[in-house]
């Protein structure tokens, strides 16, 4: 008896617990959103209710002054060159280097993952300098290959770490029906791999999608302005209106919500398989 | 050369092209300026000073004082950052229908920009809380979150584990799910209580997860940089200035002294390094132990 | 064959296409980058370049597309730096006159405008905050008289005029706190907010009690103790203000002032426009901190803030100078000047100017004001951080000295 009403509290705790978490962290967002609609007025005398009219200008504000579609494809194309690229590098580097042997491939993978560790701000006015004098610069695609060459190593370590547990028998038996290594690791080895891979296209795509510093580094041009770059240029329009201020960064948030509510299962999935090698 | 280094280097072509490229060369170029007086702007890159900067670094209170706060927010985060995670993930699993609502929730701050989770933070500091403290009387939220440096700790902190539990959490879960069934119901059968079988069993088995959950909290907490820049700029005055904003301003504000803020990420670098290494082999070597 | 074909003729189309274009080699195409650090005037400048651009084809047939980048003040610092050490220099930018001019120049960023058209119309004084080296490198935008801001209607209510002592200063504090009035509003979330009680109160010091001040400090003679009654004012300031301090920016600051939150607020004229954005009725004052009981110590700083400089390595310098000129271009110049509430500087401002320039005026006509004189690189910097916490009670007056005093003298051994 004793013992059950111990486990009752017991769940109880838990599910106080939980729910208090839940609601930790979805406030912040929630509260944004609700005072995103009201005039900046309101915001002052009643933080909690709700908007006694609901104030679409904020956004429709955000909507012209940022270019929202023009960000937003750029985003877009931006995340899709620079993921693609970075899965193509480094499945090619991270899959030959766990199947080969020599101290050449443990001084490349050393190399590539210590890269890790550099704090990205010691390497920032040096990359500005490499990417003016080979004119990538300023563009998107530029920028997608900038992407590539810091994301590479953190994928290859994925890739790395994921084909040493996969069995060679079927590149071998690949290999004696008469393929060459390149066949073999498009036709073969790449489609083993596509686990981790979804990994990685989550995880850079989410990082790609929410860089702020190199953008702004390396776009000048408005019109390839990313989602983020444009979101934080019109803050200095607006520095003390938090109603326009929140219209302006849940403005920000929309697609990746969006993306998250119909991809959730999948994306959650793909990072969990990423933990664990 | 041997045939098998000849296709490696095949292999490892595009990727090692641009990460030397944009990664290695500036990152070389970066321990080159710090050798130098370079203010960020002479065109010939300023005059060669030898390990001066260096020197100058042993004597430099503010940074001492920023490696310090840095530190403490380091030490802070690792625990927290995996005992939640642990925390939650262990409680989410023992959940039958409701494992993928909660999994959701959790993890969803991880998809938004630091720099926009960090404005919206700032709005419930300043505005939010001090409302709340008003109307509703809650007298512990009436405190200069962000003004006061002792609050504005937690504030940072708040903001940081918001940000970045839901990933180790996420981490966490697979472990615990890869752990055989049969194993925790053999233990059950036997009469070990919940406390020994989550001791004794579970903890030896994802202890691989605790060592990546802890590597990651801390490489990342060290170049803690998004957070405190959209929170506090660092302020008031130096009080919650961390190493990397350190940096920042002394290359780009203050004297621009770019050389020297060179020398500093360097030093960054190696201690990151350094730390990282030692953790993951004190935390190898437990493992085995266990 | 037909997909061939497609491809053939979508190739020939292009063909066509771009060959029109090169036709019409009579019209110039231009593309200017132009980088300002003034996000809260964007529409107002980009409206001004578009008359430019309508000009540029109407009467020379050239077509000049203009990049204007307006990143947010606390990252454009950063920014400009990184374009113009990678060799990715906008062809216009703008920098601020006494502080960053002496680098920039040699450094080799700013091209000599001596023999531009603006330098005909731009009031001698304010030209001479612009010229280095003997040349005319920049130009002015934003030229100041500056003291601190007071409500005009508050100070009238309680019979107060502007005090030009320490000591008439704590009268009018003290008959404001006695009527439940803050006198100041502190706003200290921006370290440069603080940073300005010391530059206003160290400008009237160093122009009257202790002129070698800067030359003693440059040559390791001089200290902050020998000004150290500026902490009197800055004490006072301090201790008579509104709460919250760090959590007021700028911006949220200019709201309360407007709103009367307080009497005075150490700030300055460029605040003007966030002030009657909030109450358009608001009557500004203008006057002069008094730092001691010596009344020499108070007066006005004039000084020129905001400057454009053009990029000698610009592609199409010839362009970017008559862009500058046309920020001076007597029809046009005065509606943008007027609507930005800055200062007029040329002789082709024919706007009226505001009561609170009037007002200080008639203090620099009475002698009462100095030119601004820039201090050595990374001691502002150091002053503000050291001013907020100072503020905070996490330094005592002797440590801020020491360290103001530190980073002095880092600047000078690093030139």
């Amino acid at each position: 008896m004793r013992a059950n009403i111990l486990a009752l509290i017991g769940k109880v705790v838990v599910i106080v617990f939980i729910i208090a978490a839940s609601i930790f962290t979805l406030s912040p967002i929630l509260l944004a959103v609700l005072n995103s609609l009201k005039t900046n007025g309101e915001i002052y005398t009643n933080i909690l209710s709700l908007p006694e009219k609901i104030q679409w200008n904020n956004y429709i504000d955000v909507f012209q002054k940022t270019n929202y579609l023009r960000s937003l494809l750029n985003t877009f194309l931006l995340v899709l060159m620079s993921v693609s690229g970075i899965v193509f590098a480094a499945s090619l580097a991270g899959y030959k280097l766990a199947r080969t042997k020599t101290k050449l491939s443990g001084l490349f993978f050393g190399l590539f993952v210590m890269s890790m560790l550099i704090p990205f701000h010691s390497i920032m006015i040096g990359l500005v300098r490499v990417t003016h004098d080979l004119h990538v610069q300023g563009s998107l695609w530029g920028l997608a290959i900038v992407y590539v060459g810091i994301g590479s190593p953190m994928a290859i370590f994925l890739y790395h770490g994921f084909t040493k547990n996969i069995p060679k028998e079927i590149e071998e038996a690949a290999l004696i029906d008469g393929c060459n290594e390149f066949q073999l690791y498009y036709k073969v080895v790449f489609p083993i791999l596509r686990p981790i891979t979804a990994t990685i296209v989550i995880l850079n795509a989410l990082w790609i999608w929410n860089d702020f510093l190199l953008p702004l580094l390396m776009i000048s041009d408005k019109n390839r302005y990313t989602l983020l770059l444009s979101t934080k240029m019109l803050f200095g329009q607006y520095t003390s209106d938090w109603s326009q201020i929140l219209a302006i960064l849940i403005m920000a948030l929309l697609p990746i919500v969006i993306v998250y509510i119909f991809l959730q299962k999948h994306i959650v999935k793909g990072i969990s398989d990423g933990a664990i090698k | 050369m041997k045939n098998s280094n000849r296709i490696l280097l095949i292999f490892c072509l595009p990727a090692f092209l641009l990460y030397s490229t944009f990664v290695l060369y500036p990152a070389l170029g970066g321990f080159w300026y710090s050798l130098t007086n370079w203010n960020g702007l002479d065109p010939t890159y300023g005059d060669y000073v030898g390990f001066s900067n260096y020197k100058e670094l042993l004597g430099d209170e503010n940074f001492k004082q920023s490696l310090l706060f840095t530190s403490k927010y380091v030490i802070y985060m690792v625990i927290l950052q995996n005992i939640i995670a642990l925390l939650l993930a262990v409680i989410i699993e023992s959940f039958e229908k409701t494992k993928n609502v909660f999994r959701t929730i959790f993890f969803f701050p991880n998809m938004i920009s630091m720099i926009v989770g960090g404005f919206i933070w700032l709005f419930i500091f300043t505005r939010v809380f001090p409302y709340l403290a008003d109307t509703i009387g809650l007298m512990i939220l009436d405190e200069s979150w962000i003004g006061n440096p002792q609050y504005s700790f937690y504030s940072i902190l708040i903001l940081s584990l918001w940000g970045s539990v839901g990933y180790l959490m996420i981490i966490y879960i697979a472990a615990l799910q890869n752990i055989p069934k049969q194993l925790l119901e053999a233990a059950r059968i036997d009469g070990a209580s919940k406390l020994q079988i989550n001791w004794h069993i579970v903890r030896p088995l994802i202890a691989n997860s605790i060592t990546i959950g802890v590597f990651i909290a801390l490489s990342t907490s060290f170049k803690v940089f998004d957070q405190v820049y959209a929170l506090t700029g660092g302020g008031p005055g130096r009080a919650t200035q961390v190493v990397s904003l350190n940096i920042f301003s002394e290359a780009f504000a203050m004297q621009s002294r770019f050389g020297y803020a060179s020398a500093k990420a360097v030093v960054l670098f190696v201690l990151i390094l350094g730390i990282t290494l030692i953790q993951l082999l004190v935390m190898k070597r437990k493992e085995v132990e266990m | 064959m037909k997909k061939l074909f497609i491809l053939m003729s979508v190739l020939v189309s292009v063909f066509v296409i771009t060959g029109c274009e090169n036709n019409e080699d009579d019209l110039r195409e231009v593309e200017l980058d132009v980088f300002m650090s003034f996000p809260r005037f964007q529409e107002q400048f980009e409206d001004y370049f578009e008359l430019f651009e309508q000009k540029m084809l109407e009467e020379e047939n050239i077509i000049v597309k203009i990049n204007l980048e307006m990143p947010s003040s606390d990252t454009a610092q950063q920014l400009l730096q990184a374009r113009l050490s990678s060799d990715d220099a906008p062809d216009v930018y703008t920098l601020h006159a006494i502080a960053d001019i002496p680098d920039y120049y040699e450094a080799g960023y700013l091209a000599d405008l001596s023999d531009a058209e603006f330098t005909n119309s731009v009031y001698d004084s304010v030209l001479e905050s612009v010229t280095y080296d003997g040349k005319i490198v920049a130009l002015p935008l934003e030229s100041l008289a500056w003291g601190y801001l007071y409500n005009k209607d508050i100070f009238a209510q309680y019979n107060l005029t502007p005090p030009q002592t320490l000591s008439e200063m704590e009268e009018v504090v003290n008959t404001l706190n006695a009527n439940d009035q803050t006198p100041f509003l502190l706003a200290f979330q921006e370290s440069w907010i603080p940073q300005l009680l010391m530059a206003l109160s160290l400008g009237g010091m160093i122009n009257s009690e202790e002129p070698n001040f800067i030359e003693n400090m440059n040559s390791g003679t001089g200290s902050y103790a020998d000004i150290d009654e500026v902490f009197g004012i800055i004490d006072l300031i301090m201790e008579n203000g509104t709460e919250r301090a760090f959590e007021t920016g700028g911006a949220a600051g200019s709201a309360d002032f407007a709103n009367g939150e307080a009497a005075m607020w150490v700030q300055g004229p460029w605040m003007s426009g966030s002030i009657l954005d909030v109450n358009p009725d608001m009557n500004i004052g203008l006057a002069p901190l008094p730092v001691t009981n010596n009344p020499d110590t108070t007066m006005i700083n004039l000084s020129t803030s905001t400057s454009l400089g053009v990029s000698p390595t610009s592609e199409n310098k010839d362009i970017a100078i008559k862009l500058v000129n046309f920020i001076l271009d007597a029809e046009h110049s005065s509606d943008l000047f007027a609507e930005l509430k800055f200062n007029p500087l040329s002789s082709v401002h024919t706007y009226d100017t505001f009561p609170w320039v009037d007002e200080a005026m008639a203090y620099v006509a009475q002698g009462k004001a100095y030119l601004e004189k820039g201090l050595p690189n990374g001691v502002t910097d150091e002053t503000a951080l050291m001013l907020q916490e100072y503020y905070l009670g996490d330094k005592t007056k002797q440590q801020v000295i020491d360290a103001i005093d530190a980073a002095w003298q880092s600047a000078i051994d690093n030139q």
